[in-house]
């Protein structure tokens, strides 16, 4: 045993375990309160976790100035991991934000809903940071039980219970799938590290006929995660069945963490069988763009609508890793953020629109919200503008990015593709803004729409970064590009 | 080594054997008068009541669902335990001690939690 | 000596024997789960395959995951399901088909995920171990001491998987006052 050889950096950890310790202190607070009978601090809970989540962000921010760290082969802190740990962290922030005044009214049992938030954003963290197929599936398995659970928060609502026995159920089903393939990418190659699961595969000694069976089974595993047709039929159920705030977080700190992971495998532990994976990729974006798109042209309930929104949106970003470049890798991770500001937004308008006792609102109470509530209208309209792809949001330069890397990485074909779909994307998002400013309300529709400031610092935070980094999306690329390329090189 | 199982094997041939021999030797050879008595289960004497398969109150789940985290985490401490000997030199225990410490602060934290949530309650 | 059209199979070893009747026990279990009519006779057989499973862990040296197994498995999760069922009006009694609309497609499916992966697993030369495992004990030592040094991001990672599985617990199951 030779203790010298081992390299425990304890930085590497560092955002993770600052999430962990937070979800502990919440679950203190909350114990506390339940002892004193004292609601104030009761309430404190969501601000407990909104702390951890700021303090988290200092942690990752200290940590851009720090060089690569690696622990132990098993995970790895580079610009790509705190990326995407950025994007989970907005996701997080933005969901305490709009969940403080939401969950209370779907289930009294708020301290265990923040301490959740965290711990599955520390295990999405981890999707990040890990560079181990085994570290991989224990980070998988965090987030997705912590969601399933989240999905089913309201227990006496037979559609979130739906929800949650939906994803509970395939999501277990993928975990199975997932396992299977590291299983046979371990059983081909001997390792379950990314850097020797690329020296063995590149290795002419090794029989590689297992790892691509592996290779299929990996995919499916993560396809379901990041809801990839055909392995999204989960999406718009459990995107309209979950609670609202747990919909908006789910949808992006997922897709960040489900891809992060997707990349890293890919890219840095099998990088030598891209002539297999990348056209199956290619064929897989081409199918979840253009289905996910068509779909949603026929929703009327507008948490459905985002739903198969966001299964086109995978598309886009799978792109990305069919380009197989850095490019793609940088430009994903664009937009990841992008689609975090964006699509929380809209999801946090959503929760403004639903009737008491409701979870969801109908296309329909959108009408004459123009006339109603203009700034509303006018914000949610952005964020819309936005998710189709209009400059000058963020959405329109995480599009950009994401096909010009298709273009470079020799993918015209699929750029055009997707350009084709962001036209046909564009036909709905843009029936919700008609909706809004040509429809007369009518009785039904004039509903309460009862706000409250947490919400609205959200909102107002996701609409900022929606624009700013519309306007200035170098702030982003140029604290991260350096980073990815030394991410990749690795290898 | 498997052979080391061989006693273990032995054993459970026998076991079902002799649970074969206790249940099927009397229905072979014992009489058979039945009455109505006689045909109900045996509870030590006491008129069953109602079926014995019951629909459980949900406080089962929840103390069964925590049951088999704790037991997992039992399954870890076990070898666990072996690795003591191996890093006992030089800062290797703390190499040792370290992780389980975090590993049981987790748990035994979550365990307070349950606690004090009244998780544990019967009531 | 006149030459047989098939060799005849050598007779199986103990070791190969035991196994034999492990799998057997292992498949008549997993068809008791889907063929028996009755929910609580499933959970029954989903209990003699975990069972079965523990004892292949067992054939095949891997002493630890077998105890992991029965204790986890056989101990535990069968409880839990058993619970599950009495916990649902109108599973325990009467029996439900097992088919549906899509039994066929499911058996089709089946069907050839079993060819492709025995198929698959049969053609390889699969790498046999150079000596026997020795000492049981050594193995679950390493074990342990890879917990501690090289595995102990996933070890650390798993206690947080447990505080969410028994935080979601409360969630789930907890009676509301």
């Amino acid at each position: 045993m030779n203790n010298a050889s081992l390299e425990l950096n304890i930085v590497a950890l560092a955002p993770a375990a600052s999430m962990v310790i937070f979800a502990l202190l919440v679950m203190a607070v909350d114990v506390f309160a339940r002892g004193t009978r004292t609601q104030p601090v009761r309430a404190a809970t969501p601000w407990v976790a909104l702390l951890g989540v700021l303090v988290t962000a200092g942690v990752c921010v200290w940590l851009l100035g720090q060089p690569v760290t690696t622990f132990q082969g098993m995970a790895i802190l580079d610009r790509y991991s705190l990326g995407i740990a950025f994007v989970v962290l907005v996701a997080a922030g933005l969901s305490i934000l709009v969940s403080a005044r939401y969950i209370p009214r779907v289930n009294a049992q708020v301290g265990e809903y923040y301490a959740l938030i965290l711990l599955i954003s520390a295990g999405m963290m981890m999707m990040g940071a890990a560079t181990d197929l085994i570290v991989v599936f224990l980070a998988l398995e965090t987030f997705s039980l912590g969601l399933y659970i989240l999905a089913g928060l309201r227990r006496s609502d037979a559609m979130s219970s739906e929800a949650a026995m939906k994803y509970f159920l395939l999501g277990a089903f993928a975990s199975g799938f997932f396992v299977y393939g590291a299983a046979l990418v371990y059983g081909a190659t001997g390792a379950t590290q990314f850097e020797q699961i690329a020296a063995m595969a590149t290795n002419p000694a090794t029989d590689l006929t297992f790892i691509y069976p592996g290779i299929a089974l990996l995919i499916v595993g993560f396809g379901f995660k990041v809801s990839l047709v055909p392995f999204h039929m989960w999406t718009p159920d459990v995107y309209q069945g979950a609670p609202t705030p747990v919909t908006a977080f789910m949808s992006a700190a997922t897709k960040a963490a489900a891809f992060a992971a997707f990349y890293r495998v890919f890219l840095v532990a099998l990088p030598s069988q891209q002539a297999v994976w990348g056209p199956a990729l290619a064929t897989l974006a081409v199918l979840t763009m253009t289905l996910g798109n068509l779909a949603a042209l026929r929703q009327s309930s507008l948490k459905r609508l985002l739903a198969y929104s966001s299964i086109s949106h995978a598309g886009y970003i799978l792109v990305g890793l069919a380009a197989g470049s850095i490019a793609g890798v940088e430009a994903s991770l664009f937009y990841l953020l992008s689609y975090a500001f964006m699509n929380i937004g809209a999801f946090a308008v959503v929760t403004l629109l639903e009737k008491q006792g409701e979870m969801d609102a109908d296309g329909a109470r959108l009408r004459g919200l123009g006339q109603r509530k203009p700034l509303l209208a006018a914000v949610m309209a952005i964020f819309m503008f936005s998710l189709a792809g209009v400059p000058p949001f963020a959405g329109f330069f995480a599009k950009f990015f994401v096909f010009a890397a298709a273009v470079q990485g020799g993918m015209s074909w699929l750029a055009a593709i997707a350009m084709l779909n962001s036209a046909i994307g564009a036909y709905y998002y843009l029936r919700v803004t008609v909706v809004m400013y040509f429809n007369a309300p009518d009785a039904e529709t004039v509903s309460e729409v009862k706000s409250n400031w947490p919400l609205n610092v959200g909102i107002g935070v996701a609409l900022a970064f929606t624009i700013l980094l519309g306007v200035f999306p170098s702030l982003w690329t140029t604290l991260m590009e350096s980073g990815v390329v030394t991410a990749l090189a690795l290898r | 080594m498997a052979q080391d199982y061989f006693p273990l094997l032995v054993f459970i041939v026998v076991s079902i054997v002799f649970a074969f021999i206790a249940i099927g030797l009397p229905s072979i050879l014992g009489p058979r008068r039945k009455n109505q008595q006689k045909q109900e289960p045996y509870e030590s004497g006491i008129i069953p009541f109602q079926d014995a398969r019951r629909r459980f109150p949900i406080k089962y789940y929840l103390v069964a669902m925590l049951f088999i985290l704790f037991d997992i985490e039992v399954i870890f401490l076990y070898p666990w335990a072996g690795a003591l000997l191996p890093l006992r030199d030089g800062y290797g225990i703390w190499l040792a001690l370290v992780p389980m410490g975090v590993f049981l602060f987790i748990l035994i934290a979550g365990l307070v939690y349950e606690w004090s949530k009244g998780a544990l309650e019967w009531e | 000596m006149p030459e047989l059209p098939i060799p005849i199979p050598p007779l199986p070893t103990l070791h190969e024997s035991v196994f034999m009747a492990i799998a057997l026990l292992t498949v008549v279990g997993a068809f008791l789960v889907v063929a028996a009519r009755n929910l609580f006779h499933n959970a029954l057989g989903l209990a003699l395959t975990f069972f079965g499973v523990a004892g292949v862990y067992f054939v095949a040296e891997a002493e630890f995951v077998g105890v992991a197994q029965v204790l986890v498995y056989v101990g535990a999760i069968s409880t839990l399901i058993t619970f599950a069922i009495m916990l649902t009006r109108g599973m325990m009694y009467g029996a439900t088909s097992p088919l549906n609309r899509q039994a066929g497609t499911a058996a089709i499916i089946a069907a050839t995920v079993f060819v492709v992966m025995a198929g698959l697993l049969g053609s390889l030369p699969w790498p046999v171990a150079e000596e026997p495992i020795v000492d049981g004990q050594i193995v679950i030592a390493n074990l342990g001491v890879g917990f501690v040094t090289e595995f102990v991001v996933a070890f650390l990672l798993l206690a947080v998987l447990l505080l969410v599985a028994l935080a979601g617990a409360i969630v789930l199951a907890q009676d509301r006052k």
